[in-house]
């Protein structure tokens, strides 16, 4: 078995970046369906296959190894699962979409600005009020490692899909762990990035499966890929 | 029968031995509680699965929440023993989700010390079932909390210090910005009033409830509060002690003597929990027992004594301890003693083969 699997983005302002990136080191890749079609190439390079994938599923597909090499995010990553980091190899930063997961509360706490002020709150929360601390969140994991180093263990966290920063103001969360770029829609519902609350700086980048199971020849084809890309190789 | 049934049979007569009723719980448990009891950070160790209603429910994550909670709903207050042996599941790095567990729980029991006595009991036999003489951890939550109710500093700090005991990290971090406190001049704090109406108005501004979470009195003042404390510092000589009480460790006679030789320093009353600790040390037998001033278990319900034990290759084969504030957590009225350990079966099992 020869040949190697790329997956990029299948849509967006993501897609037409990846396309982008690769097109200014040379790759044209190619989706002769078009924007329904979930099967590409690269003009010239009949060894690699391009799969278009949304982003979180190729971060997924990257960690359990069904494709050696995708572009997606790093937070992405590191949300899909505990084991996630340690399971991908990130050979080269892209330079676009970039973004950080934050911790915001609301801004009339103002007694809280770092995290051991929230950790503070945290912990006598459910005497207060009955019930634990509550982060509205698409991040759990991220969230878990976080508050974990941080020593919070007193809070739940609700899972939140969409409108994150919403979740204050209609009574479903306390605060929030979100993802921002300029902070401007936190800023516009009322909530504030704490001073150490950013969690981790994310971009887009492109990633190696370490679990993928490659034969030497693949392994040969990725290894000559990512030069061509002046990406880092795996050691 | 092969060493390995052999070994299961008698681990299996120690925890019919224990005068207690054999619990067994359903495997099949609501996983609410859980994420109630011991928050996010046990909940990502749970297996978890939905029903219809969209109710979360878990596999079965140890036995003394369901025990617990069984005997709170016959109505607390009498003496009970339960003792349990079965599988458990939870999400771990290495090693299969599904395991066994053994363990004792001693709630509402007379003498605490003759129950936590029990507990170390059967912790050892369980463990010399399978050869193993371990190394002892014991940890004093009694003794910390004595430490630090009599400690000289703002009465503010004590919570915040007791939230971050057994976690090292965070602890130190606190330990390392009260010794870092600049004496700053204290600015004119606007009045407690003025600040309420200003919250209100920004919690207004923002849509948010100002009943549901937290309220702008309790905002404004855990405010002033966190200004006092920024200007009412923790003595030196205070965090000198904490300092040189929490990096105590060693083999435990010793360890006990540097803390009654720090209390007399600093002459604090700590003669009670350090005798407590003593009373223990006979029963634990030829096995080998070191005193870590630090260690405790991040849930707050823990008291008194907690224990670790391990073996050859340092992982942890039992641990418990006294947690007289668990029943409380769970609904109790009020504070019921409570002790118990568990044994991990499987890890057990890969120590004979060591």
């Amino acid at each position: 078995m020869t040949g190697i699997t790329l997956a990029v983005p299948s849509k967006g302002r993501l897609e037409e970046l990846t396309r982008e990136w690769f097109a200014q080191n040379s790759m044209i890749i190619t989706r002769p369906g078009g924007a329904r079609s979930y099967l590409g190439a690269i003009e010239g390079m009949p060894e690699v296959t391009v799969r278009f994938f949304p982003a979180s599923e190729i971060a997924r597909e990257l960690i359990r190894g069904t494709i050696d090499i995708g572009v997606t995010g790093r937070d992405l990553i590191h949300e899909t699962s505990e084991q996630g980091p340690g399971a991908v190899h990130f050979a080269k930063p892209l330079g676009f979409g970039n973004a950080d997961v934050v911790v915001a509360v609301p801004d009339s706490w103002i007694d809280v600005t770092h995290m051991h002020d929230l950790a503070d709150v945290a912990s006598d929360f459910r005497t207060r009020h009955g019930r634990w601390m509550r982060i509205a969140t698409k991040y759990i994991t991220i969230t878990r490692q976080h508050f974990a180093k941080a020593g919070i263990a007193e809070y739940r966290t609700v899972e939140s899909l969409g409108a994150t920063e919403a979740a204050p103001a209609s009574g479903v969360a306390d605060i929030v762990v979100d993802i921002t770029t300029t902070g401007s829609t936190l800023a516009a519902n009322g909530l504030r990035v704490l001073e150490d609350g950013v969690m981790l700086q994310s971009e887009a980048c492109l990633i190696v499966s370490r679990t993928a199971e490659r034969s030497p020849p693949s392994q040969a084809q990725l290894d000559s890929f990512l030069t061509k890309l002046s990406a880092e190789i795996a050691s | 029968m092969t060493g390995a049934a052999l070994r299961r049979a008698n681990l299996e007569a120690l925890v019919e031995a224990q005068g207690a009723t054999r619990a067994t719980p359903p495997l099949l448990l609501s996983a609410d509680p859980y994420f109630d009891l011991a928050g996010e950070e046990f909940g990502r160790r749970l297996l978890l699965t939905t029903d219809a209603t969209g109710a979360e429910h878990c596999l079965r994550p140890d036995f003394t929440l369901p025990i617990v909670q069984a005997y709170i709903a016959d109505g607390v207050g009498k003496p009970a023993a339960f003792s349990y042996l079965g599988p458990i599941f939870r999400q771990r790095e290495t090693g299969a989700a599904e395991f066994d567990q053994a363990g004792i729980e001693l709630l509402a029991q007379p003498d605490g010390d003759i129950a936590l006595d029990q507990v170390l009991t059967f912790a050892r036999a369980a463990l010399s079932i399978f050869h193993v003489v371990p190394h002892v951890r014991l940890g004093g939550v009694g003794l910390f909390e004595a430490l630090l109710v009599q400690a000289d500093m703002p009465d503010a700090w004590r919570p915040r210090i007791r939230n971050r005991f057994g976690h090292t990290e965070a602890l130190d971090r606190l330990l390392t910005r009260l010794e870092a406190a600049p004496d700053m001049p204290r600015e004119q704090q606007p009045s407690r009033d003025a600040l309420i109406e200003d919250i209100t108005a920004q919690m207004v501004a923002a849509g948010l409830s100002l009943s549901e979470g937290r309220s702008p009195a309790e905002i404004a003042d855990r405010y002033l509060e966190q200004q006092a404390l920024d200007a009412a510092h923790v003595p030196a000589a205070t965090l000198k002690l904490l300092r040189d009480y929490l990096a105590i460790s060693g083999p435990v006679l010793q360890a006990l003597t540097q803390i009654e030789a720090l209390a007399s320093q600093h002459k604090l009353m700590l003669g009670a929990p350090i005798r407590a600790i003593r009373r223990h040390l006979n029963g634990l037998g030829e096995a080998r027992v070191t005193f870590d001033a630090s260690f405790s278990p991040r849930l707050d319900y823990y008291t008194g004594i907690v224990f670790e034990m391990t073996g050859a290759n340092g992982q942890i084969l039992a641990s418990g301890g006294q947690y007289d504030r668990l029943l409380e957590r769970l609904g109790a009225t009020a504070p019921i003693a409570a002790s118990g350990c568990s044994v991990w079966v499987d890890r057990l099992e890969a120590e004979v083969k060591l």
